[in-house]
């Protein structure tokens, strides 16, 4: 494969967005990396660039733009239908959407209905339910980045849960320093598998979750060898 | 001026060595007795081909040397007025297994045959093995791991919060395993080691120095690449911190 070639495909190869190519494409774009240093340093700017605008906080919009972004839309909408607009009922989107004639057919209905439950459901867990169980909720419904990993999974979920159930007897700075250590991994590992849902296919990304895996599980067998 | 005869004079500063040394001695014994420090002294008759060492530790130093007597395991500990207690026992296929339970710090120096294979773990305190020969396992939560002059084709280093060090011989059936979660990795390797390398550092960076290896990948992350014919295995890894790989010099 050519430096052209390559080049042309890294940043598909880097947003994981080369899932479409086959598996001799992905291994001629690795070959040719492993062999190329001039390719080898634009992937390497290109993946940092990537990571450090991963690190970029989120910005939450104010509640004043969607104000002013629906005020623009209710203008336009005026502009369009012009004096048709005094005679219908109401103002603003509602009467907008009333003046409508919507027909839906049996299928849209019933999955229409079908959403709506869901909604209600999702609303009324999020409401009464637990936040542990949220949480399982949540990390069930997550997807599965590594072949073994529910068997990972369930594996520290069963080793956290007997520790759990000892926890109460251990002093307050005891417990502080096995959880501060515990959230320090499980931090990481949420941002790798993050990372690693961008682009399934990446081996160091496997490789860095199976290690941050492996050293939670570490963690909790050293409590379990200290006998706390 | 009337001299002072030299055996009244060698005998006078014989007397004042003696009161000093008396007095150093007083000093000493105050010292222990008011930290309350305690010595725990044991020695196990091992067989040099099957020698086996656990060491479980809450809080403290454990030190590993090989030691002159190829048939016995010597611990010798040292811990304050906590209220730690260690306890040492031998099963039936004769490994020694050392324990410390409740709080305090417990410092550990154990001499043990060569060849022997040990297990380590610290929870808080550092590991430092020297000069043997069997398969080394060591962790540590939060502490230093420091491995020297091993020759060893089995080590399995492993630190949660702190740094972890290897010098030693690579031989060619071995699997050297060294990881930090947040520290620093480092490997001293001979020039001829012959191994294949799988270092990882999501964010600390690697400095792999002066071996020239054949790149199988390379990234400011993930290196993979031998070195000869690359027989043996190293595996480094860290999360936070960085990784160096040294010729020895």
């Amino acid at each position: 494969m050519e430096c052209r070639a390559v080049v042309s495909s890294l940043s598909d190869y880097l947003d994981g967005r080369n899932i479409w190519a086959s598996d001799d494409e992905v291994e001629q774009i690795e070959t040719h990396l492993a062999n190329c240093p001039a390719c080898r340093n634009l992937k390497l700017e290109l993946s940092e660039i990537k990571n450090a605008a991963r690190e970029l906080p989120l910005h939450t919009p104010a509640p004043a733009l969607w104000a002013r972004i629906s005020k623009g839309i209710e203008a336009e909408i005026s502009i369009e239908n012009g004096p048709a607009r005094e005679t219908q009922k109401g103002s603003g989107w509602w009467g907008w959407l009333n003046s409508r004639k919507f027909t839906f057919s049996l299928p849209q209905l019933a999955a229409a209905g079908a959403f709506a439950a869901f909604l209600m459901v999702a609303g009324i867990s999020d409401i009464f339910g637990d936040k542990s169980s949220q949480l399982k909720f949540r990390d069930v419904q997550s997807l599965l980045l590594l072949p073994e990993e529910d068997e990972i999974k369930a594996n520290l979920e069963r080793r956290l849960g007997a520790i759990n159930a000892r926890k109460a007897q251990w002093d307050s700075q005891r417990r502080a320093d096995f959880e501060q250590r515990l959230n320090r991994i499980d931090e990481s590992l949420k941002r790798c598998r993050h990372m690693l849902e961008d682009n399934p296919k990446d081996a160091w990304g496997q490789q860095t979750v199976r290690a941050l895996y492996d050293e939670k599980r570490q963690l909790l067998e050293d409590v379990e060898r200290l006998k706390w | 001026m009337k001299e002072i005869p030299s055996s009244t004079q060698s005998s006078k500063s014989a007397a004042k060595i003696l009161t000093a040394l008396a007095g150093g001695f007083l000093v000493l014994t105050a010292s222990a007795t008011s930290s309350g420090a305690q010595t725990f002294n044991r020695a196990f008759a091992v067989s040099p081909e099957r020698s086996e060492l656990e060491v479980v530790n809450q809080t403290g130093t454990i030190k590993v040397t090989a030691g002159a007597n190829p048939n016995k395991i010597v611990i010798n500990a040292r811990h304050g007025d906590g209220a730690a207690k260690v306890e040492a026992t031998q099963n039936a296929m004769g490994k020694v297994k050392v324990e410390v339970t409740g709080r305090g710090r417990v410092d550990f120096e154990i001499a043990v045959p060569a060849s022997s294979s040990i297990d380590l773990l610290s929870y808080q305190g550092a590991i430092v093995v020297t000069n043997l020969a069997g398969a080394v396992r060591a962790r540590v939560t939060e502490g230093d791991i420091q491995i020297a002059g091993l020759r060893s084709a089995r080590v399995d280093a492993s630190c949660s919060q702190g740094n972890v060090s290897f010098s030693g011989e690579v031989l060619p059936s071995g699997r050297y395993t060294l990881k930090s979660f947040s520290g620093r990795v480092d490997a001293i390797l001979p020039a001829d080691a012959d191994f294949k390398l799988s270092a990882s550092s999501f964010r600390g960076g690697m400095d792999l120095g002066e071996f020239q290896m054949k790149f199988d990948k390379y990234s400011s992350q993930l290196v993979e690449a031998s070195h000869g014919a690359g027989r043996a295995s190293i595996s480094l890894w860290t999360q936070e911190g960085s990784i160096h790989l040294r010729r020895k010099p």
